[in-house]
């Protein structure tokens, strides 16, 4: 199996540990993903609010460059950038040319775009993911945050159910984890105005941690870089204002898989975590 | 007698009305958000993560497009605070992409200089773009520093970037794709032509 890797540029910064457990987990299990040569941003948010054809063409210049390779992505950002790029392009023909004129070649919007939990599910399969997992992660209650970006609109990223997407949930039942259900799955974690209004990520943020803890979770487990940051890094502030007490560890769920495949701890980009899970995972047997 | 056809009340309808029409027609042009087939179901705001802070909530926006609130629209602190975390666009019943209404907004308010005044947003996005033109991706650390530069808030969250160091989360040095003549001309082409127009 052979992806067209777009890392995304968090995977390069605050995502390092995004980056690293995927590729731990990918050569486990024998997924071979090398990067698009020369990658650019897909624009992110400050493309598609400030500039409708530019947040069309960055994506596009990338989906070319993989040369009709299946694209994996990591980044809920960049997977919700490049499939509405796709969008866009294959379902109009101006769009297209548009887009054309502005990257100097022609793109038809076809080429597929996968995030890595599609490609878990829908390619590797489940029952490898079981046969392969070595150490299970018994005893591990975790709930599968997906966010915004991964399972919305629908009609463009055809993820999964928009309302209850479960392949998160099933990728971690497979590495062994007690996964409960709640009913924050998709709600927004205040997402890219970390940096420009922090109160909005404080609030939405203490929402989905309330009610991660009130489901009775160990952790959480995510799947794109800006849920991470926020839950993570904000989760002290957040306590200290509310006096609520979490200490919910937010795992990629990249990281959740490695340490369920007998990958050790500090393969997985563990250290990064601001919220220690060592106590955690010691006291489950969890990881080496 | 009055002239009915010249009471308080009717002025006020007829003469914003090539107005409204010209405002609310060059939303939808602009957004193809199909936003005239609005019922006013408000399940969009009810789904909406931050339509408790909102000034006006996602239907209302929607109800004062139609209407022709030009002004009201675009000087609007919501359309800087909506998340785009697309939950309206999806549960709408009649199809309304409110969250594509919300980026030309966001065009429209900027172009009329009637952005709420508070809002930080468009210097964030003029920096992190400025970002992908010069070194093809986002240099975090940087585009942070360039933040709290024009924006003077030097000392906001300041407390967060040592641990965001110690844990490797900020990459001190940029990394620059080649290229950068030819991704030039592409913005510069980009901000010429419009998507569809």
């Amino acid at each position: 199996m052979s992806y067209a890797f777009f890392p995304g540029c968090s995977l390069e910064g605050t995502a390092w540990d995004f980056l690293k457990s995927t590729k731990a987990v990918a050569r486990k299990l024998g997924i071979k993903m090398p990067e698009i040569e020369d990658w650019i941003c897909c624009g992110a948010t400050a493309a598609h609010q400030s500039d409708p054809l530019l947040s069309l063409a960055l994506p596009a210049k990338n989906l070319l460059a993989a040369e009709g390779n299946t694209v994996a992505v990591c980044c809920a950002a960049c997977y919700s950038r490049l499939k509405t790029a796709n969008h866009e392009i294959s379902s109009d023909k101006l769009v297209r040319k548009r887009v054309a004129e502005v990257i100097g070649a022609d793109y038809d919007g076809q080429t597929p775009v996968a995030h890595f939990l599609e490609i878990l599910i829908n390619e590797f399969g489940l029952a490898k993911i079981a046969e392969a997992v070595s150490k299970p992660l018994k005893g591990l209650k975790v709930v599968s945050y997906y966010g915004c970006l991964l399972s919305r609109p629908p009609e463009v990223v055809k993820f999964d159910d928009p309302e209850n997407p479960m392949l998160m949930d099933r990728v971690l039942k497979a590495a062994g984890a007690e996964v409960i259900d709640w009913p924050h799955k998709t709600e927004c974690c205040g997402a890219g105005y970390g940096i420009t209004d922090v109160a909005i990520v404080k609030q939405l943020s203490r929402e989905i941690l309330g009610m991660a803890k009130a489901a009775g979770a160990d952790a959480i487990a995510t799947a794109c870089p800006l849920c991470q940051l926020n839950l993570d890094l904000r989760q002290g502030a957040i306590e200290e204002a509310s006096g609520e007490q979490f200490d919910l560890p937010v795992f990629y769920f990249t990281q959740l898989l490695g340490l369920a495949l007998g990958i050790e701890r500090k393969s997985l980009g563990l250290r990064s975590m601001i919220v220690s899970p060592k106590e955690l995972l010691d006291s489950r047997g969890i990881g080496l | 007698m009055t002239d009915p056809t010249n009471s308080p009340e009717r002025q006020r309808l007829s003469v914003p009305a090539k107005q409204f029409q010209d405002f609310s027609s060059e939303v939808e042009e602009r957004s193809h958000a199909g936003f005239m087939a609005c019922l006013q179901c408000k399940k969009c705001t009810s789904g909406c993560p931050v339509a408790g802070r909102a000034d006006f909530k996602a239907h209302e926006l929607v109800r004062l497009i139609q209407l022709g609130q030009r002004d009201q629209v675009l000087k609007s602190r919501m359309i800087w605070e909506c998340t785009s975390c697309q939950t309206c666009a999806t549960r709408c019943p009649q199809g309304v992409s409110i969250a594509a209404m919300n980026d030309t907004l966001r065009l429209m308010s900027r172009e009329a200089e009637l952005a709420y005044e508070k809002t930080t947003v468009p210097v964030f996005n003029d920096i992190f773009l400025r970002s992908i033109r010069r070194r093809g991706r986002v240099y975090e650390l940087g585009l942070m520093a360039a933040y709290k530069f024009r924006t003077l808030r030097l000392f906001e969250d300041v407390d967060k970037a040592p641990m965001m160091l110690i844990k490797r989360k900020l990459r001190l040095l940029p990394k620059t794709v080649p290229g950068r003549a030819e991704r030039k001309r592409l913005f510069a082409r980009a901000r010429k032509a419009g998507v569809r127009s």
